[in-house]
């Protein structure tokens, strides 16, 4: 199996405190990893690690060049004056490419309509609810056609039959060949995944890791 | 009516209305990044360390130009960068330099004795526009509108999410010097006609205002500009016709526009 992501003795410091310690993991195409853990045990960190978006503070990372990032709901700027399509737009730009082409446009629609949300592309982002908010991100992150997807909390906010939607078009991407890397809270947001593997943290090192299936016994 | 277009006759008049014109509608662009970013102090802090800039070339007898570009633009690097990478300290950085270079500025003026020219630098002039600044403000313009038209799709990721263009690989730092580099060219050109003290206000003022209106990016930059436009002509037209200073008269016009955008857009 071909590696999207390595991630070998992670450490990510703030200052004195030290939020991920050690931290190994590895991502194959296809597959699916899940880090859960209580609120401040790092597994956010160690996502924004992941991105690039906090440099290691020693460690080593390696991953693949086509990767998609959706950040936490709450970090978005919901006052920003743009619309659904234009953010769902930019998940299609590229190192060196200055204009955005027909295909582009293509894509960014085709993932808006695999979200349900290609009737929101003309709303103003402040107009739109959380949840559509979510998958507006959902979709900005599958219409680069990612190798390796990286999602913090994707399913907070979501009613039932979007949580359904987006798990749909998960399965899809891993029998694409992506790799997806999955932060959550709630270890019951893995339901209608058939297989991954969940990384619990806890104080910023992982305490258990464990195959999906395994973890109604964990 | 009349009175107004023999004035333009004059060389000085039509001088203040290019280049004042296209610097505001430039200031008013690069606005729209800076309020969007939450950076709209920026255009403040950097005047102060421009009229600083000022004072010690008049102090030395040098050219405006050859200290104020360089020490704006450094200024304006250092202060974007300590916004970013400290987000809650960028304010108070901006505060601290703001405050130390107009204090600079006024000891050197005071040490040198040359404090005529003072009121100038601070609330600007519409004699101060020469031949030179007309030219430099034209080019400034293509730069600018240059950089939005080719640079627009950058622009807009890094502005409305700089983290989620850096995870696609793109160099957020490069184009925020871009846009450092720009700002800090339109307040030394700005600084001449409406001052140190009223520069920010054209920076930040029309964004403010075509925010309530805009729905969307683009729209934001647009009417951004031509509400800048629209209040230079208006407030520089009121400055020659009641004998006031350019720049207060191009901010009391922008207040206003923005009073009835607010207004306006309630109703």
């Amino acid at each position: 199996m071909t590696e999207r992501l390595r991630l070998t003795d992670a450490v990510i410091r703030y200052g004195d405190i030290t939020a991920v310690d050690g931290v190994s993991l590895t991502a194959e195409a296809g597959g699916m990893v899940f880090i859960t853990g209580s609120n401040g045990s790092g597994k956010s960190t160690l996502t924004k690690g992941i991105a690039g978006l906090l440099p290691l503070s020693s460690g080593s990372l390696v991953r693949t060049a086509r990767m998609s990032y959706v950040p936490q709901y709450e970090e978005a700027d919901r006052d920003f004056p743009a619309r659904a399509g234009e953010i769902v737009l930019t998940g299609t730009q590229r190192p060196g490419k200055l204009f955005h082409t027909r295909r582009d446009r293509e894509q960014a629609l085709s993932a808006m309509e695999a979200l349900k949300i290609d009737g929101l592309a003309d709303k103003e982002i402040r107009t739109l609810s959380g949840g559509q908010l979510r998958r507006v991100f959902l979709a900005r992150a599958i219409c680069g056609n990612p190798e390796l997807l990286l999602l913090d909390e994707p399913c907070a906010g979501l009613d039932a039959q979007s949580h359904s939607t987006l798990f749909g078009i998960l399965r899809g991407l891993l029998e694409g060949g992506c790799a997806v890397v999955m932060v959550t809270h709630d270890i019951s947001d893995i339901d209608g995944i058939p297989e991954g593997r969940i990384i619990r943290m806890s104080h910023g090192k992982i305490s258990h890791s464990i195959t999906h299936g395994e973890h109604g016994h964990e | 009516m009349n009175e107004i277009l023999d004035i333009i006759t004059y060389p000085f008049a039509y001088r203040a209305l290019i280049a004042g014109s296209l610097i505001s509608v430039c200031a008013s662009v690069l606005g729209v990044i800076l309020v969007l970013k939450h950076y709209s102090l920026i255009g403040h802090g950097l005047s102060e360390i421009g009229f600083a800039s000022l004072s010690l070339s008049s102090a030395l007898d040098i050219q405006p130009v050859y200290i104020a570009s360089p020490a704006v633009i450094a200024a304006s690097f250092v202060i974007m960068y300590v916004s970013r990478k400290y987000k809650t300290a960028g304010d108070t950085a901006i505060a601290i330099a703001s405050s130390a270079a107009l204090a600079l500025g006024i000891v050197v003026s005071s040490v040198s004795g040359k404090t005529s020219g003072m009121s100038s630098y601070l609330f600007g002039s519409v004699l101060a526009v020469s031949e030179g600044d007309l030219v430099l403000s034209v080019i400034l313009a293509v730069i600018v509108i240059a950089a939005f038209v080719l640079l627009y799709n950058r622009l807009f990721i890094i502005t409305y999410s700089e983290d989620y263009a850096k995870t696609l690989g793109i160099n957020t730092a490069m184009y925020q010097l871009v846009v450092s580099v720009l700002t800090a060219l339109v307040v030394v050109m700005g600084m001449r006609i409406t001052g140190t003290l009223l520069i920010s206000g054209v920076i930040i003022l029309p964004a403010v205002s075509a925010k309530i209106v805009a729905h969307g990016f683009r729209s934001l930059v647009i009417i951004s500009g031509a509400i800048s436009f629209l209040a230079f002509i208006s407030g520089l037209t009121v400055s020659f016709v009641f004998n006031i200073p350019a720049g207060a008269g191009v901010i009391l016009s922008n207040v206003i526009i923005l009073i009835l955008v607010k207004v306006l857009a309630k109703s």
